[in-house]
Parts: structure tokens; sequence; C-alpha cells
């Protein structure tokens, strides 16, 4: 710049100074222009949901991770990896263990850790107990988990009887990431279309159609069917149950005790994937791949000699293993003979008439009575010793066996005898069923058949799976379901999934996606299956047994009164059930996260009590029981508020539900104040500021009277 | 020495500005936001003990500072702090500016309002006010504009220098009173329609279990602080205009208490209002601010009584009055910094125009990007809110660094006065006469009619940094608490961007430290002023010199030529 003639140079001046943040604070935010959050209208998923959501992208794992990105299969050792690493990450929550400990079983046998290794490859079953604060409650020394709590309903979900079905562990696989995802991760979106929890599994509003939020029907027909299944908009399609509730899913991690087991038949598994049919297994032998397990059917005849596994002759198929109605008399398959197995040259091909031997026939004496297998395990006193069951025909002759039926019968929290596991799950490939019992017999029903149905066919709409009895498909013996329900009672259901044994890896994503919510079902099922199921039969389901709770009084002053309306048939236990609720203050800051902003605050929850008077519901009148939520009433904001009915058979139903909760306005209550007290409040603030103003300004005035006064002073002087 | 220095004519012309430049907004519609989210009276009771023992002290240590510094921020960082610390001055008037950025475009919309108001577009049953405002929001044009009329008009009204804006913010604060006035009126006469008057009623009881809840203390200390803009250096710029003999204790307490005298009209004002028709008063006062501003309050004052002249005049008239009180505040933001560059050399009129161009320029994001729909379809300007999340915080350190002065000019006070043998050592020296010195040498001149006493010290030294600290704490705990993925840095609304932005700002602005003492600084000093600036820590600085005197090394900006800018 040039001045007067001189150059002058230039400095850098504030004004530079001024701009330079400016433009920093003009780029940075850029870069964070939040994903549009518009309400799902568009015909591409690009409109309705996150680019994430759309490839398929899990949020527990780095995209480019193949295996934890359901792109690729597991094997036994990054299974057991993962699993490992995910009991680090959550060990709140995850117990890690590999069989059992062992020691005294409850048929007297006494056991080791070894007992439950697989005779080849000698690796116990590893599995997960999950259940929260897993390392408080009590420690059971045979079965070696911690976390036992009698008040919690325990459910066992078993993956990989049959070693071919690999689908079958990775199932259980992809529930174990969702649970450790969504333990406490509450109102994630899961689809990232700027709505939470909006879609959960199964079919919430009763028409019929999977996709409750309808962002998948609002797509342009060529998206509709993401998976190619044929079914547009259905089970394991994009944007089909693709938001479920992670509050749900934490209150029943702390509610439940669940045994994840993704892989039984571990040895088989090894061998089928090392061995028997080398990857691309899915392309070699698609429906064809090894069973059972690797039992060492003995040397004779034939080519065993020199190798661990005869392919022709050796393995036990572990689904007919169970000791329920074992191989006889009903037996659909013979049970192989050790030295008169019938070699195939197509079993590769799936072609094969040994793969279901059911293991060997017992050769003892159970009961010491000098008869041999004389009461098969039946549920009946076959010879009328006054003993049941006692001296059996075979069956749990396997270690994987052994260790399921250990871990049953010695899981006991409650100390009466009884199994713990109400209800259990099963996953098998293929056929796209659900299976209940019974197994082992043609044209005959079990006690509960009307019961079973009405859970398979809860579970046959979340998948679009189709229901049946488990002998309408094939008659079995000595399986997995059978032996839970003949056995124990337990409602146990046989998931048969997929379209192939060695399913293509591209598969795996949505096929384990379109069966998570099963195991969630059985999950919260397990505190009653069976009066879940009468309810639900009587129809005295979730949406009519209680009065929508939205119609408070909120009164002038005091508790505010929340008002459940419980059918009789109910037989609500007034002293087990409560309302949990809070208060929160949106904020416009808050609003912008959506219903993520209250993941933090905790519930807190108060009795019911029943109250004199009858209320209508859908079937009829009930009973009302009454909640007092202790508000104050200069409080303003919002109540959430949730209730919990257990009960007298300790059934636990929640409203409204899948983790979800009610609203209410709250507003200010109280007077808005007293006469007296703020007239005094006025003339304290009035003689502070307005008196004090005054003071101030004739101070004021007078100063400059005086300065006048001076001024004035000081010109007549001057004139002087 | 110039005999027509720049400064105010008469005292109460330096008391309109400064007046003018604490009403803002925040007296309007923040007050009774805050009292009714913190119970009713119950606010007035900490909002009152905090105007006397933070928000009047600071701002007599501001005049007191710009008194005898006669510079802008930054020349009073670098005499009262020492050449070092100008930065801190820079730092205020950056943190000034940046909020009038986004201020201008605020200002904007409440004469936008005004012009609705007035117009009757706003009255009438079948109005969604939420539709209104939507529509304006989302037409960059008429924000744009509205954004430019309000800068333009500010630099008319500054062009001239400070016996302009004394002339202006008369007329403004008179006018403003007025409306004020009408539109209590109004509110008082719909409130009392039902025998009852609740919104007074409300603001005036305390619930004194209520008192006990810290979140009203730290909401009436951040109140105050905000609404008094003490802390702010607002006052250190307008005492550069004070006459020679200026009573600045008087004016710190006659400006924070015509301040909360505003406040307490304004509150009852829009109370009385929404508690006259509104069925859940309180949840539409806690409302948003934009929300009850723009959308609630016109809503209210379409019922007004005397239709159709009593809601037109009552919307207009609160619109005026919210646009009169904006306007001052951007008065004195724009004459924050220009008072700067004009400190430094540069000419009154490129100064204005160069901020005025910036103002508009750099207000242009705010004005219309990231104009969002939030979850109940009300349109909110994202970027504008990023904007003040970020700088509004910066404003508390203003506050400190001005206290920080005062420490520092105590100690070295203290150190000088032991060597020349005048001060007593030692600790109980340093209390008696360090901690007091610059109460001794700048307050009690004898220029005030209240004498400050030794409470003033315990304030500044004590109180101040404990406040300080409660109130940091309580913002970023508050922040960390509620907001989610605060520490993501591309949050938008955590906390992690505003360290990011306050620690670039900050680090440049010390690095540039070194520049900014090299330029002379020009003090704008009264005839016969006693502005002896040898005692304090910049004292020695030889660039530092009277208007209309030569800076050494920079004969070149000629005498003429820095007294034509100052003088104009």
């Amino acid at each position: 710049m040039i001045l007067n003639g001189k150059v002058i140079r230039t400095r850098p001046s504030f004004g530079v100074l001024i701009v330079l943040p400016l433009l920093l604070s003009l780029i940075a935010p850029i870069a964070n222009a939040s994903v549009a959050q518009d309400e799902p209208m568009g015909t591409t998923p690009e409109d309705v949901w996150s680019d994430d959501y759309i490839n398929m992208v899990f949020p527990w794992a780095p995209a480019n991770e193949a295996k934890l990105q359901f792109k690729e299969y597991h094997s036994y050792e990054t299974m057991k990896d993962r699993m490992q690493e995910l009991t680090d990450e959550n060990d709140d929550i995850f117990q890690f263990l590999e069989g059992l400990n062992g020691g005294v079983n409850a048929r007297g046998e006494t056991t080791t850790g070894d007992t439950y290794e697989g005779w080849v490859y000698a690796h116990a079953s590893p599995w997960l107990k999950i259940t929260g604060d897993v390392y408080d409650g009590d420690y059971n020394e045979f079965v070696g988990d911690s976390g036992n709590y009698a008040d919690r309903p325990d459910v066992m979900i078993v993956g990989n009887h049959h070693a071919r079905e690999w689908m079958s562990y990775e199932t259980p696989l992809m529930v174990m990431e969702v649970i450790a995802f969504s333990y406490n991760n509450i109102g994630y979106d899961n689809d990232g279309d700027g709505r939470v929890d909006e879609d959960g599994w199964g079919d919430d509003n009763g028409d019929g159609i999977l996709d409750d939020d309808g962002d998948c029907l609002a797509l342009d027909a060529s998206f509709q069917d993401s998976n190619g299944d044929g079914t547009p908009c259905g089970a394991g399609d994009l944007g089909v149950d693709e938001d479920y509730s992670e509050q749900w899913i934490t209150d029943l991690v702390n509610s439940r005790e669940i045994y994840l087991i993704p892989m039984l038949n571990v040895d088989g598994n090894i061998y089928d994937r090392e061995v028997f049919c080398p990857a691309p297994a899915w392309e070699t032998c698609p429906s064809g791949g090894w069973r059972k397990n690797l039992r060492n059917n003995g040397p004779e005849p034939g080519p065993d000699l020199t190798q661990n596994v005869d392919e022709d002759c050796d393995g036990v198929d572990l689904n007919r293993n169970y000791q329920f109605e074992w191989g006889w008399p009903l037996g659909a398959t013979i049970p192989l003979i050790p030295g008169t197995c019938t070699p195939s040259e197509d079993e590769q091909a799936g072609v094969s008439n040994n793969d279901v031997y059911t293991g060997p026939f017992d050769t003892k004496d159970n009961d010491g009575d000098g008869l041999i297998n004389e009461d098969n395990v039946d549920g009946e006193d076959d010879d009328n010793d006054g003993v049941k069951d006692e001296d059996w025909a075979g069956g749990n002759s396997e270690p994987e066996t052994r260790f399921i039926q250990d871990m049953t019968e010695m899981n006991d929290d409650n100390g009466d005898g009884e199994s713990e596991y109400k209800a259990t799950l099963t996953y098998h490939s293929y056929s796209e069923l659900v299976l209940y019992p019974w197994g082992h017999c043609a044209d005959c029903q079990t006690t509960d058949h009307e019961q079973l149905i009405y859970h398979g066919d809860e579970m046959a709409e979340m998948t679009q799976y189709t229901n049946m009895q488990s002998s309408d498909l094939y008659p079995t013996t000595g399986d997995f379901c059978d032996w839970h329900y003949g056995v124990h009672g337990s409602y146990c259901y046989t998931m048969e999934i997929g379209t192939a044994f060695h399913q293509n890896e591209i598969d795996i994503d949505h096929i384990a996606v379109r069966n998570l919510g099963v195991a969630f079902y059985m999950t919260e099922i397990a505190d009653n299956p069976r009066e879940q199921a009468n309810l639900g039969i009587a129809n005295i389901s979730q949406q009519n047994i209680l009065q929508q709770l939205e119609d408070v009084d909120i009164p002038e002053e005091g508790d505010i009164p929340i008002d459940l309306c419980v059918p009789t048939e109910l037989k609500a236990s007034a002293p087990n059930s409560k309302i949990q609720w809070r208060t929160v203050k949106p904020s416009r800051l808050q609003s912008d996260y959506g219903p993520r902003e209250w993941a933090t605050t905790a519930w807190e929850s108060v009795g019911v009590m029943e109250i004199e008077g009858t209320c209508s519901i859908a079937n009829g009148n009930g009973t009302i029981l009454r909640g007092m939520i202790p508000i104050s009433e200069t409080a303003t904001g919002t109540l959430h508020y949730k209730a919990s009915v257990t009960t007298r058979d300790s059934s636990e139903f929640q409203y409204p539900g899948d983790g979800d909760y009610y609203t209410l306005d709250l507003s200010y209550r109280k007077a808005y104040g007293s006469v007296f007290g703020s007239l005094v409040m006025f003339g304290i603030t009035a003689t502070f500021v307005w008196g004090g103003l005054a003071v101030c300004l004739r101070m004021m005035l007078k100063d400059d009277e005086e300065l006048d006064l001076a001024a004035a002073e000081v010109a007549e002087m001057a004139n002087a | 020495m110039a005999e027509d220095s720049d400064q105010f004519n008469g005292r109460m012309g330096l008391i309109f500005a400064s007046i003018g430049a604490a009403i803002g907004t925040g007296n309007i519609w923040r007050f009774p936001r805050m009292v009714g989210a913190n119970g009713g009276g119950t606010f007035l009771v900490p909002w009152l003990f905090f105007l006397f023992i933070w928000s009047i002290p600071l701002v007599i240590a501001e005049y007191a500072m710009g008194k005898r510094s006669r510079t802008g921020t930054i020349g009073t960082f670098r005499i009262f702090a020492g050449k070092k610390f100008a930065w801190m001055g820079l730092w205020t008037a950056w943190i000034s500016t940046a909020i009038g950025f986004y201020y201008a475009v605020v200002s904007g919309w409440t004469i936008k309002y005004f012009q609705l108001g007035i117009t009757g577009a706003l009255n009438g049953e079948d109005v969604d006010t939420t539709e209104v405002w939507n529509a304006f929001l989302q037409n960059p044009g008429q924000v744009i504009f509205f954004q430019f009329l309000v800068i333009v008009l500010t630099l008319a009204a500054i062009w001239k220098g400070a016996k302009a804006i004394e002339k202006v913010n008369f007329y403004l604060m008179i006018s403003l009173f007025a409306l004020l006035f009408l539109t209590l009126f109004l509110s008082l006469w719909m409130d009392f329609s039902d025998g009852t008057l609740d919104g007074a009623l409300f603001m005036f009881t305390v619930d004194f279990d209520m008192l006990m809840e810290p979140e009203v203390w730290i909401n009436g200390l951040s109140q105050s602080a905000w609404s008094c803009s003490a802390g702010m250096g607002m006052c250190i710029t307008y005492a550069v205009y004070m006459s020679k003999d200026e009573d600045t204790v008087l004016n710190a307490f006659t400006m924070g208490l015509a301040n909360n005298s505003i406040s307490i009209i304004a509150g009852l004002a829009v109370l009385s209002a929404i508690f006259a028709v509104n069925p859940d008063p309180l949840a539409t006062v806690t409302g948003g601010s934009s929300a009850i501003t723009f959308l609630a309050l016109p809503e209210v004052f379409a019922l007004a009584p005397f239709a159709p002249i009593g809601p037109l005049f009552m919307m207009a008239g609160f619109f005026l009055a919210l646009s009169f009180a904006a306007m001052t505040s951007m008065i004195s933001t724009v004459e924050l910094c220009v008072r700067n560059f004009v400190d430094h050399g540069y000419e009154r009129g490129k100064s204005v125009a160069l901020t005025g161009v910036a103002l508009f320029m750099f207000g242009l994001p705010s004005a219309v990007m990231w104009v969002k729909l939030d979850s109940n379809g009300v349109a909110f300007p994202e970027f504008l809110e990023v904007q003040d999340h970020i700088w509004g915080y910066g404003l508390m350190f203003s506050g400190l660094f001005i206290a920080f002065s005062i420490w520092k000019y105590g100690y070295y006070r203290w150190k000088s006065g032991v060597e020349a043998g005048v001060a007593p050592p030692g600790f109980k020296g340093y209390l008696g006469f360090g901690v007091s010195a610059f109460r001794d040498d700048f307050i009690n001149t004898g220029d005030n009619d209240m004498h400050v006493g030794r409470w003033w010290d315990l304030l500044m030294y004590l109180a101040f940094p404990i406040l300080f600290a409660v109130l940091m704490l309580s913002y970023f705990s508050d922040m960390v608490a509620n907001t989610p993925n605060v520490w993501d840095p591309s949050n938008p609304k955590g906390l992690s961007i505003i360290f990011l932005f306050w620690g670039v700002v900050a680090t440049l602005f010390i690095f540039f430290n070194k520049f900014l003492i090299r330029r002379p600084l020009y003090r704008n000093i009264p005839n016969g002023a006693d502005v002896d600036i040898s005692t304090l820590p910049g004292g020695d600085d030889e660039l530092v010199v009277a208007l209309g005197e030569v800076a050494p090394g920079f004969e070149h900006l000629s005498k003429d030529y820095t007294l034509d800018a100052e003088l104009v």
C-alpha cells in the first residue's frame, strides 16, 4: 500500500485474524451435515435407509471383516475366538465355557471335563452363558457357570447337531452378536432411517404383514425382494423386521438366563469342513456332507485300519441319540450294528443309508435287576418296578449328547429337581420348517399339542416358514426335542432353516437375519410357555388385555394414578406386578437425536394395588390394578411409563411391550403463586431495582447540576 | 490535544449507550423463559443476588479499565495485562464480532416480524404461526434482505462515532420503554380479564424448596451475566468515550439496575400475555427460544383486547421494541470491533465499512445454511445454532480475562511498590496493598460519589473465580450429560468442536500477539483527563501514544492522518 509517497509494509492486521477463524468455523461443520431424517417415502433403498444397512453391513464389526459380517463362514476356531472376544468385551453379561466341569451327574455317573470332548479332535462344545450380571448369582459347580438366579427362567439354544448344517451355527452366532451389540445400546437405529425401534420381529399389529413400518412395501417393486427368495418384503428382506428394540433385548438379558451353544458337533464340523467336503462346500456338496459325529464304529470290516474316521461306517447321528424313545420300538431307522455298515459310493453326494445311526445299544443292566434294557426312557414304568425309565435301551452314548443331557439335568437354580429349561430351541438345516414334538410317533399328539402349535405358528409367521409336527415330516427317534419335551416337559422347537446343508456364502447373512427373532421369542416365553400359549390362544393377548394407558387422569395434586385393566382370566398377581416410570425434560437439542436421548435415564418402579370396580376390555370385564406415580406438582416435562404384569403362574407381560413405553406430557400442577408472597417479592424486587435506579438517577442529576454550577463558576472566573 | 475528542456529551448519553448494549433480545425473550423454567419468583432471588455480586462489580471494572486505557479491548488488555496479553483483547473482540455475524440475522428476523405485525399478517384466526415462520426462514432472499437491512441501519448509526451512537440509542431506548409499557398494559389487561393476575402471581412467588436447587442459581447467574453484558468488553469500549470525571461506579449501578428494570417489565408483559390465554403456560414458556418468540407470542398477541387495534399494537409494538433492543446490541457489537481498528490507526470510515462487509458476508451462512425442520415441523437454522453453540460459551472467558488483568495489576503494583519501598513486603503486604491496588487506583478516583469498599476486592479475588468455575463446570457437565456423542468432534453440538475452535482461535491469537503489539496504539484521551498509565504492566510500551501523537517508527502515519481518522 502506498501512502504519502511511501511504501508501507503490510503487516498481518487483525482484520485477517478475525477472518481466519471464521473461515475455519465455516468449513468444519460442513463435514458434519447430518444425514437426512425425512420420513421414508422414496422408492429406492437409498432414499430410505443408510448405505450400511442397504449393503447389509452389520454395526458390530468393520465392513471388511467378512466373517463378522456374515459374508463368510466361521470355522470352529474363529467362532471360538469371537465368542471369547465378545466375552471379554461384555463380561457383565457373557460367560464363555467349554463343555462342563463334570462330577457326579443326575444318574449317579461320575464324569470329568474329558467326558464331553469329541472322539477325534477332543474339543468340548464351546458355549456362552448370557444373563445380566453374569458373575453374580449362584455358581454351578458341575456345569461351571455362574449367574444362576432362581427367579430367571432359562432357555437353551443349540446349533449344529449335524456337522454339515452350517447355517445352524451361524444363526446362533448372529444371535450372540445382536445381544452383545444391543445390550444397553438403547434406541439404536438399526436401519439408519432416522426412526428407532419401529419394526420388531413378527407382525406387531396383526394385519398379517411383517413389514410393520411399511418401509419395504413402499419401495419400488424391483427392490422388494432383496434376498431373492421370491417373496417381496418377506422375512429376511431388507426393511422387514429390521429395527427391533434394544430395550426389549436388554430387558430379556436381564431377566433370563440364555444358554447359547452354537456348535454342538465340533468334531463332525471340523471333519466336514477340513476333510469330507473341502471348500467351497456349497459348490461341491450343497446337499451332501458329513452329518454325524465321529464315533468310531469299529475297525471291522473295511478300510478303517489306517484312518481315524471310516467314512462308510463311523459316526452317530446326534439328533437320534437322545434317550427318549430311543431307536426302538418305533424307530424309523434301524440302529446300525457295528460291523454291518452299508457303505455307499455316493455318500458325499448325500445318498447314504447310515446317516441316522442312533448309536449303540446299551449293554448295561443299569438297575442291577438282572434284566437288560427292560425299561426304556418313554415316561412309563415299563417293567412295573415302581421306577420309571431306569434301564434304557440306548442313547446318550456320545460326548455331545451327554453334554446336553447333563447340562439340562444338573442346572437346577431353584433346587426343585426339575429342568430349568422351560423353553428350548435347536437350529437345523434345511427345509424352512418349524417343527414341534412329537417326532417319534405318527398320528400322535402331545398333551400340549394346541400350545405347541400356537408358539410354532408365531415363529412360523415371523420366519414365513411352515409350522408342523416333527413326525409329519418324517418320524425320528431320540431327537433333541422329543427328549426335552418328553423327559423334562420343555417346549422345544426345531428350526429347519435355509435351503441347503452347505448354503452358499452369499446367503448366510439374510438367512441368519430371518431366523434371529425366533431365538428371542423362545427366550421371552421361557418364563411359562404353556400359560403364555393358553393366554394367546384365548386371545388374551398383549393388545387387548390391557387398556391403553393414555387416558390418564392427572389429579390436581398428589401422585398420578396409572391404571391397568387386567382380564380376570390373566390371574395377575398384584404384588409381583409393577409400573415403571421416569420423567424427562425434552429439549430441542435432544429431539434431534430421537428416542435414543433417554437411553441413559434410569427407570423407577412402583407397585400396583388391586382397586375396587371393574373396567372393560375387549373380552369383557377386567380388574383394575393401580400404581401411584410420585410426581411432584411442580414437575413439567414428559412422563414415560410402562407396565409389567406377572401372573400367579409367573408369566410376565410387558405393556406396551417390545421395550416400548407410553408418554404423558406433564404440566405444572401447583397454584401459580400466593397473593401475599408475590406482593412481598414484588415489593423487594421493586425496591431494589426500581428504587435503586431512582437513587442512581437522582445522584446523577445532582452531579450534573454541580458540574453545571462548577462550569458556570469557571466561566465567571474567566469572565472576571 | 484535540479539543473535540470523540466522547459522549453528557453522562445520560453514556448511560443510554451502555444500557442499549446491555439490553438485547436476552431481556425480552430469554428472561421470561428463564423465569418460567426456574419456578417463577424463585428465579428472581438469584437473579437479583448476582446482579449485585457479579454483574455490577464486573461492569465497574470494565468502566474503570476503559476509562483509564482509553482504548478498545485489545488496547486495554495490552495496557492492563501487559504486552503479552493483547491477544486476550483480541479474543474478546473476536467473540463479540463472531456473535455479531449471526446476531445480525436474528435481528433481521425481529424486523421482519415487526413488518408482519404492522401489516396484520399475523392477526386472524386462520394464521398458522408455524407456517409463517417456516415460510420466512426457508426463503433465503427474505432472510438476507432483513439481515442486510439491520447491518445498513447499524452502520448508519455508528458511522459518525460516539455522538451519533448516543443520539440513536437515546431515541431507540425511549421508544423501547414506551413500547414495552404499552405491551405491558395490554398484557395485564388480558390477564386480568379472568379476575386474577396469574402471570404476575407466578412471576413473583418464591418457592422455597426450589430455591435450594443449584440449577436455579446457576441459571440466575448466567441470566444476569448475559443480560448485563458483564465481562464482554462492551463497557470497556463505551468507557473510551466517557468524559474525564465520569463516575464509573454510579454508571455501573445505573446501567445494571436499568437493565433489570427492563427485564422485569418485559417479563411481566410476556408472562401475563401467555398466562392469560394459554392452557399450559409453563410448557409454552419453557419451549425453545425461537418457538416462544416467533410462534407462541404472535398467537398470544392475536388475542389481545380491543381488536383489531389491540392485537395490531401489541404485535407491532412488541416486535418493534424487540428490534430496537436487538439494534442497540448490534450497535455496540460493531462499535466494539470498530473501536479496535481505530485504536490501531485505521480510519473510522474504513473500519466501519470493513466491519459491515464482514458482518454481512460471514453472516450469510448463518442466514441460509442448514435451515432444517425439527421433529415438530418447525424450521430452525442449524448453522446459526452451531455458531451460537461454539461462540456463545466463549464469552465467559472474556470475563475471566478481565479478572485476570485485575489480579495481574494488583500483583504487579505490589511488586513494584515493594521495590520502590512504598509497599509492605510479604503475603500480608500483598493482601493489604496489592489486592486493593486496582480499586484504589482506578475506581475510587474521587470522581465517584459512592466509595467502593473492600467487598469489591473480595468479589473479584474470591467470588469471581469460584462462580466462574461453577458456571463452567455446570455448563459442561450438563452438556456431557445431555448430549449424545458429546466427545465426537464431528458432532456440531458436542464439546469437542467447542474446544477445537476455542483452541484454534486462542492459539492463532496468541501467535499473532507479537505482530499485534508491533503496531502503534492510539489512545482517545479527552482534554485534561487523568490517564497516566505508567504504573500499569503495559505502561512502558513506547508504541502506546495518545491520539495525535506520533508513535516512534510510525512517522509515516502522519499526525493529520491519524487525527483525521478519529475526528471525522
